[in-house]
């Protein structure tokens, strides 16, 4: 598709290059800031000259947050890991339920098929908010507030959806005839299932997953409202940085790095799957 | 002195050129077509066909070589400045348009008449019997209709070359036999020049004036399809061209006094006079020693004296019979045009006339004679 | 074929309808213990939907199926003991060659040495023994079409439905597979249902033809039944290439008996056929049962020659009587035609057929295995 001469191709590589530095600007930022100390950070003209300092990090590992007001006590660490389990159950559990449910929409027409679909998609147009404030009550009543298990259900309403969607789409696209063609050699319906359709829409049900455990590890209205402090994960323990002497834009920062770290690392992984996914392009011919 | 509609001047097309092992999909090929003339690029599937036809239309890059359109390079002309109209395999109407605004699309950007636009359109749905769906949307007509849709926009367009990829690849093979017809009729008649892939020779012959057999990224011969018959460049295009395909045989040639033998194995000898061959092919063939020998199977003479065959099937196809026989540790392929009696393991005598012999070098497979004559 | 053994496939009254489509309606058939049945029809006929029918893969809205006697209502896919081979193939993109072919074991929980050795033999028969360690992508179109093959065979079934095997594969292998498939078929045992779009495929491969059309069967029969005396005019125009000439005619009698009147020619009908006189009719001729006569010969009709064409080692010459009818007359390639110009044909009139122009039913000739035993 290249038929540029050597001067527009610089020109396309500056832009391109230019495009880079502008989406990355604020993480390169974010990094940096997370080495350096409230005052360095204020400091007019910033500059990208400073000592590096582990300091934030090390506030948020033990949870001291050292400030001119005094001390603090931090749960960085332990929203951390809530995310973690939240996120990381509430993607199981969406792939134990919406993978099979998808192959199912895919293959079998039934009446009201897609009606049903539709309603599960419609829970991501509902605001959050508005379904949020009777269920808290019943939340109250049942005992779920609180609980790991609440919000992982609640969870579902971001990641089930996702995944079904997606994942319906890349089953759609499998032949059919290949399914066929390995229950004509004598395998049951479920050993297609497995042998077949899950390895082909392997690559669908990861970037599913991937974009579904980002969704919910960005989840903020569920989890102010149905979480206290213990079982908070890190977007609403962030609040905490907010501090009565000022805002902590260095341990912001380091916070921010080190929650972005899992999903990023996530996706690295994935990424792997994902591409190879566009090469086995013979599942489409 | 007018230029070639198009010039193909060593191009190649190499995938990967940074990788370990690149792939030369297009291996210098070299070919012109002259203006008015309707060439097709023949060959199986990856043999390169499509990747010339895409360097040519700018889908893709020249790796080496160049691309000349009417006289004009376009290594580094973008698709649409090529003055090229293209018909592709997969269809690629405009989803949103009906078929007939999708065939009038050109023509209406092109700023012609409203009366001249509907006048062609009617022309060109008529000739490929496309009239009933003109105003339905691609979405909702069949595969073979679309192609035809897809085809009828090409044509329609004044250009210096049209480029038709598969045109009736979907097509039943009634419409098809109609279609090949009138297509050639109405290229021929407005002097269009037409490149045309496909990977079925029947459509290559009937519509093409010349054939670029291709294989393997490489360019095998380019002529016309009497010639690819009677005086195949290679034992490639020998056998890739004729239905049923041509009968191959390893042979070891030999003098035996004046007669030229050649051994096919298993005990079975052909003798033929020093009549039969010009003296400089008989000298060659017996230099190589090791040859492969051709025969098509219309020319396979049934002769009770001839060589020992064993027939393994007789399979009718209403005017001719196709008959398989066990010969010389091969199988032996002949065709009557009669329907022929014979039952499998019923047992034949065969005969091969030098006139109907073509004889390959049995290393490189270039040809060394047609009919007793040199290549 | 034995006639005492109960029917390997029965299919009774199968209809299905896609919303309003009815793309099998009532389609009977029953096929013999180690029977090859073509099924051949236009794309659309519903020749894959009553394979898949057959396959369990889709539900019938009426009528059964029946394998071996048993009744297949409640049995799934996978306890029919029934092979397919799939037209786009269907291989499994992300398994061997080997393991595509072993699927069929696998099921019956064999492994180790019985695996690789049933899968091995089934490879080495089909020639792609080297191939086995590949992935789907990495073969050619001529490779999957084998392993597809394989795989159908793998499990020993007693029924193998062929959905159009040879469709994808280039016109050489075509004919190689073409050729070799009854061999194979019959060293195999199984009772198979051949799908093809492809008359020669029909003819050549079935021991049976059944001809679809619109959901329906129209004829049923062998290859000489089929070609010789098809049942419907449609049915006589889908087989042959170029296709059958039709005429219009209106049969006549008189004191010698009924007969039709070609130029000025009188050609006499069957004495039975008086009560066709007066009935528009069609008359159907094939291209190679007409032929090139001297003027004055018996039965000569002047016409002219417009143009010739080579097709599959035959010579179709387009012709045109003083009425102005178009005729195609084929002759086998390389034998003397017509000098430009001015000609004579001569039918022969126990190949001409007859049809009801109305019905399109076949009037003459009106046995249908006569001729076929004859020929």
């Amino acid at each position: 598709m290249d038929h540029a001469s050597p001067m527009t191709r610089w020109l396309k590589g500056l832009a391109l290059t230019l495009v880079v530095i502008f989406f990355m600007f604020p993480i390169l930022w974010i990094v940096l800031m997370s080495f350096q100390t409230n005052e360095t950070i204020l400091r007019m003209p910033p500059s990208v000259v400073f000592t590096p300092t582990l300091e934030n990090y090390q506030a948020l590992i033990t949870g001291k947050l050292v400030s001119s007001a005094g001390v603090l006590e931090i749960q960085f660490m332990r929203n951390l890991m809530n995310s973690v389990i939240l996120s990381v159950c509430s993607v199981a559990l969406s792939l134990l339920l919406g993978v099979p449910a998808a192959y199912a929409f895919a293959r079998h027409k039934f009446r009201g098929s897609e009606d049903i679909a539709f309603t599960l998609l419609s829970f991501r147009f509902a605001p959050p908010l508005l379904v949020l404030l009777p269920l808290a009550l019943y939340f109250q009543d049942l005992g779920l507030a609180n609980t790991y298990i609440g919000l992982i259900w609640v969870y579902q309403l971001i990641c089930l959806p996702l995944i079904l969607w997606i994942v319906r789409g890349y089953f759609e696209d499998i032949s059919p005839d290949v399914e066929h063609a390995y229950r004509l050699a004598g395998h049951s319906w479920f050993s297609t299932f497995r042998r077949i359709a899950l390895p082909l829409a392997g690559p669908g049900i990861a970037a599913a997953g991937l974009l579904a455990f980002i969704f919910a590890w960005n989840n903020f209205v569920f989890a102010l409202v149905l979480a206290s402090a213990d079982k908070q994960p890190v977007t609403v323990g962030a609040l905490a940085f907010v501090t009565a002497s000022g805002i902590q834009y260095g341990q912001i920062a380091a916070g921010i790095v080190l929650s972005i770290a899992p999903t990023l690392a996530l996706a690295l992984y994935a990424q792997r799957y994902l591409v190879e996914g566009l090469s086995l392009g013979a599942v489409k011919g | 002195m007018s230029a070639p509609a198009l010039e193909l001047d060593r191009v190649s097309k190499i995938y990967g050129a940074k990788a370990a092992r690149p792939v030369r999909a297009v291996d210098a090929v070299s070919m012109s077509v002259a203006k008015g003339e309707i060439v097709a690029l023949l060959g199986s599937s990856g043999c390169g066909k499509t990747s010339t036809l895409r360097m040519v239309a700018g889908f893709e890059t020249v790796s080496e070589g160049a691309v000349r359109i009417a006289g004009r390079e376009v290594n580094r002309v973008a698709p649409a400045k090529r003055n090229v109209a293209m018909a592709f395999e997969g269809y690629s109407l405009y989803p949103p348009l009906t078929v007939r605004e999708n065939i009038a699309f050109a023509l209406k950007s092109a700023r012609l008449p409203r009366e001249e636009v509907a006048r062609r359109v009617a022309e060109i749905a008529h000739l490929l019997e496309i009239e009933p769906i003109l105003d339905r949307y691609p979405a909702s007509i069949s595969g073979g209709q679309q192609q035809r849709a897809s085809l009828g926009r090409a044509l329609i367009r004044e250009a210096d070359l049209h480029l038709l990829d598969e045109p009736m690849g979907q097509l039943e093979p009634a419409l098809r036999a109609l279609l090949r017809g009138r297509i050639k009729h109405f290229v021929k008649e407005r002097g269009l020049t037409a490149v045309l892939v496909t990977h079925d020779q029947t459509e290559a012959n009937a519509l093409a004036d010349r054939i670029a057999v291709m294989e393997g990224g490489v360019l095998q011969q380019f002529a016309s399809p009497a010639e690819l018959k009677d005086r195949p460049a290679n034992l490639f295009t020998g056998t890739f061209i004729g239905e049923p395909p041509m009968n191959v045989f390893q042979a070891q040639a030999r003098a035996e006094g004046d007669a030229l033998r050649l051994g096919l194995g298993e005990g079975v000898a052909l003798d033929y006079p020093a009549a039969g061959f010009e003296p400089a092919v008989r000298e060659t063939i017996l230099k190589r020693g090791r040859v492969t020998l051709g025969v098509r199977p219309h020319a396979v003479r049934l002769d009770p004296a001839g060589a020992p065959a064993e027939v393994a099937a007789n399979q009718w196809l209403g005017d001719q019979s196709h008959i398989a026989a066990s010969f010389a540790g091969g199988t032996l392929v002949t065709v009557e045009h009669d329907r022929a009696r014979l039952r499998p393991g019923d047992r034949i005598g065969v005969r091969f006339e030098p006139a109907d012999l073509h004889v390959f070098d049995g290393e490189t497979g270039a040809a060394l004679s047609h009919g007793g004559r040199a290549a | 074929m034995t006639e005492r053994k109960p029917p390997a496939i029965e299919i009774d009254a199968v209809t299905k309808r896609f919303k309003t489509d009815v793309a099998l309606d009532a389609v009977s058939l029953s096929v013999a213990e180690g029977e090859t049945l073509a099924l051949f029809g236009p794309s659309g006929a519903g020749k894959t939907v009553l394979l898949r029918v057959i396959a369990g893969l889709v539900e019938a809205d009426a009528g059964r199926i029946r394998i071996g006697g048993r009744d297949m209502d409640d049995v799934p896919p996978e306890e029919r003991g029934v092979g397919m081979a799939f037209q786009n193939f269907a291989l499994f993109p992300h398994m061997s060659a080997f393991d595509n072919i072993a699927s069929p074991l696998t099921a019956r929980r064999q492994s180790g040495e019985a695996l690789r050795a049933g899968v091995e033999k089934l490879a080495t028969m089909l020639k792609i023994g080297h191939v086995l360690g590949q992935a789907p992508k990495a073969l050619s179109n001529g490779q999957k079409q084998r392993t597809a093959l394989a795989r159908a065979l793998a499990g020993g079934p007693r029924t193998l439905l062929l959905d159009d095997p040879l469709r994808n594969v280039d016109a050489k292998l075509r004919f190689e597979m073409r050729l070799e498939l009854p061999r194979l078929l019959a060293r195999e045992k199984a009772t198979t249902i051949y799908v093809t779009q492809d008359y020669r495929e029909a003819m050549a491969l079935g021991d049976r033809i059944a001809v679809l059309e619109g959901g329906r069967v129209t004829q049923l029969g062998t290859p000489e039944e089929v070609y010789l005396a098809p049942a419907t005019l449609s049915v006589a125009r889908l087989f042959g290439d170029p296709a059958i000439n039709t005429l219009k005619v209106t049969p006549q009698t008189d004191g010698q008996g009924p007969f039709v009147l070609l130029s000025d020619l009188r050609a006499p009908l069957d004495d039975g056929l008086s009560h066709a006189a007066g009935r528009p009719c069609v008359l159907g001729l094939r291209p190679e049962a007409v032929r090139f006569t001297e003027a004055g010969a018996p039965g000569a009709v002047a016409v002219t020659v417009e143009a010739e064409t080579p097709l599959n080692e035959k010579t179709v010459t387009l012709v045109t009587t003083k009425r102005g009818r178009e005729i195609l007359v084929s002759r086998p390639a390389g034998t003397p035609g017509p000098a430009e110009g001015a000609a004579h044909i001569a039918v022969d009139s126990a190949h001409a057929l007859l049809f009801d122009a109305e019905t399109g039913a076949r009037i003459a000739p009106r046995e249908t295995t006569r001729r076929g035993a004859a020929a």
